[in-house]
């Protein structure tokens, strides 16, 4: 166990430290700088050339990322570039919006996607279980923004029951209001999401049926329902948690699409005029937080799922 | 303060419900938007706005994003602007300009104060031009480049001396290189601001908003709102329904293709204002084959700009040269290479250019519907136009920075910015020394009217040449609800200017 522990966590630190190298390298292949962004339309090259000076950005381009990770070593994240502001402030502000927006959207999928993923795999001959995984495919396939307007054309505009977009200027202050704002956002990622999470415990749980576990307990006289709740759910509800794991980054990356439509002040839209920007310094920041929260609740998914599932635990 | 808030938010929610009751029956709408409510001391002003500024730094940060709501509003300097766009006093009790154009004088008002309670002298004046003047990096530096001293000859007398005269001198003390700063703050200009304006700013929430709230220790006519709330948004459908649901009363721009979701409903009433915005097709004049005078004379020719302007929802008025309506210089220049495709055809020819493919390189940020008909209409003469459509940062390098392109679609949205067509190494590539020589005879003009003359001379030297078709002078629409008074639509995108602002209930 020790021994999978150490090779996960070394697997992370890698991973990581790869990462750093992809963000900072693919954002300076982007044309154009900071520098003419502050300097605008009236600017003269000597004074685009003044500022690019000032802000270090006619360094080495080895000797910036020395900087970044020197920073990193020591848990500062760096400043921004145009507001000289600390990132990690800016930040951890952001990641109130957004944090509790990916949790809500993954709470809403799971309880969309288990209870109708087993439903539809206990009526998966009848009409009604082909109509739920086909309605399922569908709504995978359907992108978050179609998703999202659509919400808001019937919560929103015509129940007028929820706010259409954006986030109280007290933020988590107001409690209730947060809490609204999100509803919709929430619901929209959590849409698509709980349809693949259907899916997915759909095909587990069909699985589960077909084992002999679940048809010995059947033949002793329970309900094929009862047997799979009793029987089959620790093992479905395992693939559930590997799936998260994986939709974890979708969940994130669905944020950054939500957040621009809802006018949510999240991660996602300040990443968005960041790299419009080219406020690089905090653009690598942010995304390398981002990629670590993946990497890390990857990690953490693998661990659980090694500690709950009897099997690998004896093989460890 | 919490209280207050929930009883605005129920007062408008009321009256929006009010409202909405009332529109079922026709007319009744305006009766709503006239009725004998008060000015409303404690309201709050929600203003949804597309454009953010990267940070609140007046001194470093370009870009008409932060003038639009910091100058008037929180900064001011000596001279104003009245919204016809003449000069007037604001900081200064009076000015004086000697014969000469060299040596102007400004009377400071007094009891002036900072929006911290420090009071203004005519030190922070100085300090405050001194300091554009003296580093190349801030903005309007430039602008001052004639200025020779800035100096506090008493506790409230400024006085500038010029090396020669520039005739734009107190309309650039207008705008950026003019805003009185206190010269003891040692706040964070990036983040925060302290100015002598109406309202001071309480909070910047990047991404989201700005808020201002009325400086209760103001020395003129004190703000009639307490708080002014500017939502930035990236789409302007989520603008437009922050509107419908309330949470805004006012909206500037209103993209076109959504007016109708606000026009007389939800009481909203659509104003089209004027601005000093050009959209300039630019010709790369030192590139072939857009080097030949007569492939530029056939583009223009070649677009109608009433189709231009039908695309974006009519908010245009077509524009036939360098220099927009409000601004000095300006005269009709429209019958300049007016439209017509067949002589069009016939200057290909005569170029022998009559296949021709060209790029127009654009920012995203203005969408497809110029563009189109930019490669419907061109196409029509035998010209294939690439759009090659990229990010405003990508175009400020690829354009602005290394030249590097045939056509360019931009809005140049500052007012009195002829010099870009009197800077040779400007992005244009557009390079005439009779251009150069009138510019500078403009700037050096002290007799009245002589600017305006010389302005309009050159301009239609530039037009002339063809360096460039002007597509039209946008005219933004702002959505304003019933009760708000006092909102300006003239130049609202590049300056808003509150102080007459105020709600009724």
């Amino acid at each position: 166990m020790i021994r999978f522990l150490l090779t996960r966590i070394a697997l992370l630190v890698v991973g990581l430290a790869v990462a750093s190298i992809l963000i900072f390298f693919t954002l300076r292949v982007l044309p154009g700088d900071v520098a003419q962004v502050i300097g605008g339309t009236q600017a003269s090259p000597a004074q685009v050339a003044a500022i690019r000076t000032e802000l270090g950005l006619d360094r080495p381009i080895w000797q910036q990322y020395g900087d970044w990770i020197g920073g990193l070593v020591r848990l500062d994240l760096g400043r921004s570039l145009i507001t000289h502001t600390p990132v990690a402030d800016e930040l951890g502000q952001k990641l109130q919006v957004t944090l509790p927006l990916a949790g809500l959207s993954l709470l809403f999928g799971l309880v969309i996607g288990v209870p109708l993923g087993v439903v539809s795999a206990l009526r998966h001959r009848k009409v009604s279980g082909f109509l739920l995984s086909g309605a399922a495919q569908a709504v995978a396939a359907v992108p978050v923004v179609f998703a999202g307007v659509l919400l808001i054309v019937v919560f929103a505009l015509t129940l007028k029951a929820l706010p259409t977009q954006g986030f109280p200027l007290d933020g988590w202050r107001e409690p209730g209001r947060a809490l609204q704002a999100l509803i919709l956002p929430a619901l929209t990622i959590a849409l698509v999401e709980g349809a693949v999470i259907l899916r997915f415990t759909r095909s587990a749980a069909l699985e589960a049926l077909g084992q002999d576990y679940v048809r010995t307990a059947a033949s002793k006289g329970m309900t094929t329902t009862r047997a799979l709740i009793t029987h089959g759910l620790p093992n479905v509800l395992l693939s559930v948690v590997s799936v998260i794991g994986i939709q974890i980054a979708g969940l994130i990356v669905g944020a950054v699409i939500v957040e621009a439509l809802f006018q949510l002040p999240g991660v996602g839209r300040m990443l968005v005029s960041d790299v419009g920007n080219r406020d690089f310094t905090k653009v690598q920041s942010e995304l390398l937080v981002l990629t670590a929260l993946i990497l890390v609740v990857g990690t953490a998914v693998d661990i659980t799922h090694r500690l709950i599932d009897p099997r690998e635990r004896e093989r460890a | 303060m919490r209280p207050t808030k929930y009883l605005v938010a129920g007062l408008a929610a009321a009256t929006a419900l009010a409202l909405a009751a009332c529109s079922g029956g026709g007319q009744s709408a305006t009766t709503g938007g006239s009725s004998s409510g008060k000015a409303n001391p404690n309201a709050t002003l929600n203003v949804g706005l597309v454009l953010e500024p990267t940070d609140l730094n007046v001194r470093t940060t370009s870009g008409v994003a932060l003038d639009q709501v910091l100058i008037d509003n929180v900064y001011q300097g000596l001279v104003g602007l009245d919204p016809s766009g003449k000069i007037v006093d604001v900081l200064a009790k009076s000015h004086t300009v000697s014969t000469d154009g060299l040596d102007y004088t400004f009377d400071l008002k007094s009891g002036v104060t900072f929006s911290d309670g420090t009071e203004l002298t005519a030190q922070d004046v100085a300090w405050s031009i001194n300091q554009v003047k003296s580093n190349p990096k801030y903005v309007g530096n430039l602008q001052l480049a004639d200025v020779s001293s800035i100096t506090a000859t008493d506790d409230d007398t400024v006085d500038i001396k010029l090396s020669k005269p520039n005739a734009e001198l107190l309309y650039n003390l207008a705008g950026r290189a003019g805003l009185v700063l206190e010269q003891g703050a040692t706040n964070d200009l990036a983040t925060s601001a302290i100015g002598t304006g109406p309202y001071k700013l309480t909070s910047w929430k990047q991404g989201d908003s700005i808020t201002f709230e009325r400086n209760s220790s103001y020395w003129g006519p004190k703000a009639k709102v307490a708080k002014v709330v500017w939502h930035y948004y990236t789409q302007q459908s989520a603008a437009v329904n922050a509107a419908v649901s309330g949470d805004l009363q006012v909206v500037t721009p209103v993209d076109p293709t959504l007016k109708s979701k606000l026009d007389n409903q939800n009481g909203f009433t659509l104003t089209t204002g004027a601005s000093t915005d050009k959209y300039v097709l630019a010709f790369n004049s030192k590139k072939a084959p857009l080097n030949d005078i007569r492939v530029r004379k056939a583009i223009r020719e070649a677009i109608d700009p009433k189709a231009v302007i039908a695309a974006n929802g009519g908010a245009g008025v077509p524009l036939g040269g360098p220099i927009p309506k409000s601004d000095p210089g300006y005269e009709d220049l429209t019958s300049i290479d007016s439209y017509n495709p067949d002589d069009a055809k016939k200057l290909l020819k005569e170029a022998g250019k009559d296949k021709l493919t060209l790029t127009l390189t654009l920012p995203n940020i203005y969408g497809t519907a110029t563009s189109d008909v930019l490669v419907s209409e061109l196409g029509k003469v035998g010209i294939t136009l690439k759009v090659n459509s990229v990010e405003f940062t990508t175009w400020l390098n690829q354009v602005f920075t290394n030249k590097n392109y045939d056509l360019s679609l931009v809005d140049h949205s500052e007012a009195h910015d002829f010099s870009s067509w009197a800077t040779p190494g400007y992005y244009f590539n557009y390079d005439n020394p009779k251009v150069d020589e009138l510019y500078a005879q403009a700037l050096a003009s002290t007799k009245p009217g002589e600017e305006s003359q010389k302005l309009a001379q050159a301009a239609k030297l530039v037009s002339e040449d063809a360096p460039a078709d002007w597509l039209y002078n946008w005219t933004p629409i702002t959505a304003i609800k019933s009760g708000v008074k006092g909102f300006p639509t003239d130049g609202a995108n590049s300056r808003i200017n509150l102080a007459d602002l105020e709600v009724t209930e």
